[in-house]
């Protein structure tokens, strides 16, 4: 709001001196004219931080409307202050992030995604970034999402980003991961407006309130998408969960050379299967605020014995890894599991990947596992 | 015993105080220049102040070429006109924000590794007893990664990984009970601890979640890309004041090379001597280690670069912190511009260059 | 030791870079004195063999009941004495008898590894461990990895191949630089060697993150999880390992004595080096292909024997098979016990226990220059 008064003082101060120019006629048609404040929003808004820029081009509007007496000049600057504020509070979003409000205005062209949820909403809203982080475990973006990102630069991995890199993509937006350091952030906030979603305990929902401070930031078409998406999952799950006649049980799992590791069940993967009538088997093993647990002792296994066990590797071997643990007799005494119920998928989407894309994926996956299930049921 | 000379000279050069009469002109010894004004004379081995220079040299052509290349393309113009603000934004911001404190950084740490890896290979009398070699690394990352996987009681890495490398050398050091003749039983606790702090690791990582562990990654590897401004500053100040203390113990550095008999008749203080090199090489190891995590090898390499180009008998300290960081100036651009936009961390670039290094001097045969 | 105090501090302060010290007048290790080791009252074999026997099966027997999971003492005691519930049995038979099993090869392998080791380089601080010799297993297992080779029987031969490069190389330090007067110079070189290839390791990881799950097992020892059938890849090279020490034995004994005596008695000093290293890489990397790498168990087994019944090595190789389960199976316990339900990486209990061993080592005995 203070810079916003700032720029208001800044544009009238021209306005004001330019006063005994002679004014030309159509001076209030023109005032009145929507393509003047077209004119008006494209010379003063596009470099709002710059105040410089802007004193020299309100000047350039004080000449081209060239005031002759006071009276009319102070009833335009006037005008022309209400205006601006009101196209400011018009145009500009303010955005939530966890370093502060942050306003933004017009929608960015050039994103760069430091976080793999904040790739699935750019690309789900139809935005496609220049520049993203690698998935955890590749050497480009996840699966899921890569053939609709067939250019995109890396620029780093999740846990070291090259920042020249993102400068050479000369971006005016920088999405970024919750958690983001604060000297991180203040180089980065130098570049383009960073954002960084407020970072929110370790819950099942947290990818959605990201989802959504990268979609405002994004602009409000990409706001209204994400809300249409996100509402579409939900049906999807919804009816994902009518479908299951009696609730079954599943466990979350990633394979490790050291044993199993339990998915929390306020992750990404696991809020969605509960979601979609899943009980999950096996979430006590995770400590709280933890987003996985240690590698599980083969003598565990019992503790997340479940109708089915998805089981995610973070390379493209979870076929193999099905075999390999459907053969261990350890595997073969599971009361509940059965070598049908085994499902290896995607580690880069199960247990890495948030976001409305990796969502719609996700629950696709879940449709196919529900189909075999159906199949051999009627077999 | 080899049959050595021994000039009164601390490393490469020394204020002597000769009579100023003009008909005591010596003539200088050989592979040495003599300058004399008045009372002062100045006696400067050759050998060193050419290495020196052509050190000094290489490092400001790598500096310059560390400033020009990079994923953001800048020529040297720009680069040497964004360095003092002027020119495009992002050129300055490139310049000043992301190259230059970096390339000052990997100056000091590769300076301060590797002259206290001189210092210590001195005193041990092996060019292997590094102090990362011997354990004060892996006490540093043991704290950092304590500190970053959230055991640390919320202090900064930086800080912890400069109280971990103290706490590892206190603990060899109490250990070991004293640090025996050339520092041999306390060498062998270090590595000792080194591997304790190692296991402790290994521990934390292995029970952490895969994000903590990509937090805790620079610390077990070393890397330049994550600095910390404030442990620069105090990596500055270390160098400033252990560079020339380092200088001043210079010429003690030399005679302890020598059996301690002969050092304790040439007027050696030798237990003292021996204990003030080694803390100082502990407090520049800490500090570099603060900045950049453990990059043991610059200290092996360093020294060694210096020792091959002075061809010197003394103790090459200043060539060896110029040598240090010229290599880790150079590894840390082949690191940032080799495998772009994906960066190698300085230490595993560190220890590929160093390899064939570390091989020569552990299979060239005794001279 | 007396022995060892009775050298003048004139050899102890030798200048390192006069090698040329005849090696007549090498300064002795400590272990090279037997004669003296019956006077300081060491213990017979086969006093202290019978009560080891019996430490290592307790170990045993705690490794069956004892485990990360509900089936607790009683209840495997219980399916031990084929009572108990089906689960218990199956626990105990099924889970944890072959893992204490595989526990049982790698603590024997690394202890008489360590002590072999320990004769040819005549210095007690020679570790497999310490000196890189796992490391160079581990390393060339993850350089396999990454080429793609992944049939499990690769793997001990790879390891065996990478440890004997690691062998051979630390121990050609030794030889190169005459350093058999400085004990010290091959730990630095070994450990210089092991944090290269840790460095290394972890460009591997860097090059392939896909396998980095993979290979990030071989650069922490652990037993969890390993099958069987990993253990018959190992056998042939463990029978060979076992005959090539058993016609060792003598002539090891007799290089304790020194070269000349050795040489003397119709040994060849050389040859009996070359495959002592050879067998010592055959256990190193047959013990790290089954459990990761596991350090200090080949430091702190024989020199715990040697304290035991003194430095023949014939005695020591025998004391260390027993001690080594010991330590290898207590250090797995403990790794089952702390956190349940997961286990911690073997290794590093491994490191914890043995460590401090290291530091008795250098401040009880008097090494040459210490």
């Amino acid at each position: 709001m203070l810079d916003r008064l700032m720029l208001c003082g800044v544009l009238t101060w021209p306005l004001m001196t330019t006063c005994s120019r002679p004014f030309p006629r159509g001076c209030s048609r023109m005032t009145a004219d929507p393509s003047f404040s077209a004119w008006f929003m494209e010379n003063c808004m596009e470099n709002r931080r710059d105040l410089a820029a802007l004193a020299l081009s309100s000047q350039e509007l004080s000449r081209k409307v060239g005031l002759r007496n006071g009276l009319r000049s102070s009833l335009l600057a006037s005008v022309a202050v209400l205006l601006l504020d009101a196209s400011l509070s018009a145009e500009a979003r303010s955005v939530e992030t966890a370093f502060g409000e942050l306003e933004i205005e017009g929608t960015p062209k050039r994103v760069v995604t430091l976080y793999e949820g904040a790739l699935d909403v750019a690309v789900a809203s139809q935005i496609t970034p220049l520049g993203a982080v690698t998935t955890r475990g590749g050497d480009g973006v996840a699966a899921y999402i890569a053939p609709q990102v067939p250019k995109i630069a890396i620029i780093g991995t999740p846990r070291e980003f090259n920042i020249e890199a993102v400068v050479a993509l000369k971006p005016d937006m920088i999405l970024a991961p919750p958690g983001l350091d604060l000297t991180q952030y203040q180089l980065f906030s130098r570049l383009a407006p960073t954002i960084v979603p407020a970072a929110a305990e370790l819950t099942s929902d947290a990818w959605k309130a990201q989802s959504r401070t990268y979609a405002e930031a994004l602009g409000d078409d990409a706001a209204a998408v994400l809300e249409k998406r996100l509402a579409a999952i939900e049906s999807h799950a919804a009816h994902l969960k009518s479908r299951m006649s009696a609730p079954q049980t599943a466990s979350l799992v990633r394979r490790m050379p050291g044993g199993l590791l339990v998915m929390s069940d306020q992750l990404f993967a696991t809020g969605l299967l509960t979601a979609s009538g899943y009980q999950l088997a096996g979430s006590d093993l995770v400590k709280a605020g933890r987003p996985h647990s240690d590698p599980l002792s083969d003598e565990n296994l019992s503790r997340i014995d479940a109708q089915t066990i998805f089981l995610a590797t973070l390379d493209h071997t979870s076929n193999e890894a099905v075999e390999a643990l459907a053969s261990q007799p350890v595997f073969q005494r599971l009361k509940l599991a059965s070598r049908q119920g085994l499902v290896g998928v995607d580690g880069q989407l199960w247990t890495s990947a948030s976001g409305p894309l990796a969502a719609e994926a996700l629950l696709k996956d879940l449709d196919s596992v529900r189909d075999d299930l159906h199949d051999q049921d009627r077999e | 015993m080899p049959e050595t000379k021994l000039y009164r000279s601390p490393t490469f050069c020394s204020a002597v105080s000769t009579p100023t009469s003009p008909l005591s002109i010596a003539s200088a010894p050989a592979g040495t220049l003599w300058w004399r004004w008045g009372a002062v004379s100045l006696l400067v081995y050759r050998a060193p102040l050419l290495a020196a220079c052509g050190l000094l040299a290489a490092l400001l052509m790598s500096s310059l070429a560390s400033l020009t290349l990079g994923s953001a393309g800048l020529d040297l113009l720009d680069a040497l006109k964004a360095i003092f603000g002027i020119g495009e934004f992002m050129h300055v911001f490139v310049v000043q924000e992301l190259r230059l404190p970096r390339l000052l950084a990997g100056m000091g740490t590769g300076a301060a590794f590797a002259l206290a890896g001189c210092l210590m290979q001195t005193l041990a009398g092996n060019r292997l007893a590094t102090p990362g070699i011997i354990g004060i690394d892996n006490g540093a990352t043991a704290f950092a990664v304590a500190s970053v996987v959230g055991l640390g009681a919320s202090i900064a890495p930086p800080a912890m990984a400069l109280s971990g490398a103290v706490v590892a050398m206190a603990l060899a050091f109490g250990l070991s009970g004293g640090i025996g003749t050339r520092g041999y039983r306390f060498l062998v606790a270090g590595i000792g601890v080194g591997a304790l702090f190692g296991a402790g690791t290994q521990l934390m990582l292995a029970r952490v979640s895969i994000d903590v562990a990509n937090n805790a990654y620079p610390w077990t590897v070393g890397s330049l890309n994550a600095r910390d401004a404030n442990s620069v500053i105090w990596l500055g100040i270390a160098m400033l004041i252990g560079l020339p203390l380092a200088l001043w113990l210079g010429r003690g550095l030399n005679t302890l090379r020598f059996t301690d008999r002969v050092a304790t008749g040439l007027g050696l203080p030798v237990a003292r001597m021996r204990l003030m090199i080694l803390w100082l090489s502990v407090v520049l190891t800490a500090a570099a280690v603060a900045v950049a995590g453990p990059v043991g090898m610059v200290a092996l390499v360093g020294p060694e670069i210096a020792r091959y180009l002075s061809r010197h008998k003394g103790v090459p300290l200043l060539a060896s912190a110029l040598a240090g960081a010229l290599v880790m100036v150079l590894a840390d651009l082949a690191g940032r511009t080799l495998l772009s936009p994906l960066e190698v961390p300085v230490g595993i670039v560190m220890a590929v260059v160093g390899s064939p290094y570390l091989l020569w001097i552990l299979l060239r045969s005794p001279r | 030791m007396q022995a060892d105090e009775m050298i003048p501090r004139s050899h102890v302060s030798a200048m390192s870079s006069s090698s040329a010290m005849p090696s007549s007048s090498a300064v002795p290790m400590a272990d090279s004195a037997p004669a003296t080791r019956k006077v300081t009252g060491r213990l017979a074999l086969w006093k202290v063999m019978p009560l080891a026997c019996a430490i290592a099966l307790l170990t045993c027997l705690a490794s069956l009941l004892w485990g990360a999971g509900q089936v607790g003492p009683m209840q495997a005691l219980k399916a031990l004495m084929g009572q108990g519930s089906e689960e218990a049995r199956f626990v105990v038979y099924e889970l944890r008898a072959p893992r204490t099993l595989i526990g049982i090869v790698v603590g024997m392998m690394l202890a008489c590894g360590g002590a072999l080791m320990q004769v040819v380089a005549r210095n007690p601080l020679a570790e497999p461990g310490l000196l890189g010799v796992s490391a160079g297993a581990s390393f060339a297992v993850a350089v396999a990895l990454l080429l793609g080779i992944e049939a499990a029987g690769m793997h001990v031969i790879v390891a065996q191949s990478g440890a004997l490069l690691g062998c051979l190389f630390v121990m050609s330090t030794v030889r190169v630089r005459g350093a058999r007067q400085d004990p010290v110079r091959l730990v630095l070189a070994g450990a210089a060697l092991s944090s290269l290839l840790v460095a290394l390791t972890s460009l591997v990881l860097l090059i392939d993150q896909r396998a980095a799950d993979e290979i990030r097992f071989w650069v922490v020892g652990s037993l969890a999880g390993r099958s069987l059938s990993a253990l018959y890849h190992c056998l042939p090279s463990l029978l060979l390992a076992v005959v090539l020490t058993l016609w060792l034995a003598r002539p090891l004994a007799a290089l304790v004595l020194g070269e000349q005596v050795a040489s003397g008695l119709g040994h060849r000093p050389e040859r009996v080096r070359q495959i002592t290293i050879l067998v010592v890489a055959l256990l190193v990397g047959a013990a790290t292909a089954l459990a990761g790498p596991v350090a200090f168990v080949g430091l702190a087994v024989p020199y715990v024997a040697r304290a035991l019944c003194g430095a023949d090595i014939r005695r020591t190789l025998w004391l260390c098979l027993p001690l080594g389960v010991t330590m290898l199976l207590t250090a797995d316990v403990i790794s089952r016990l702390v956190v349940p339900p997961s286990e911690l990486p073997l290794g590093v209990l491994t490191t914890l226990l043995g460590a401090p061993v290291l530091i008795a080592v250098v401040r009880a005995r008097r090494l040459p220059t210490l």
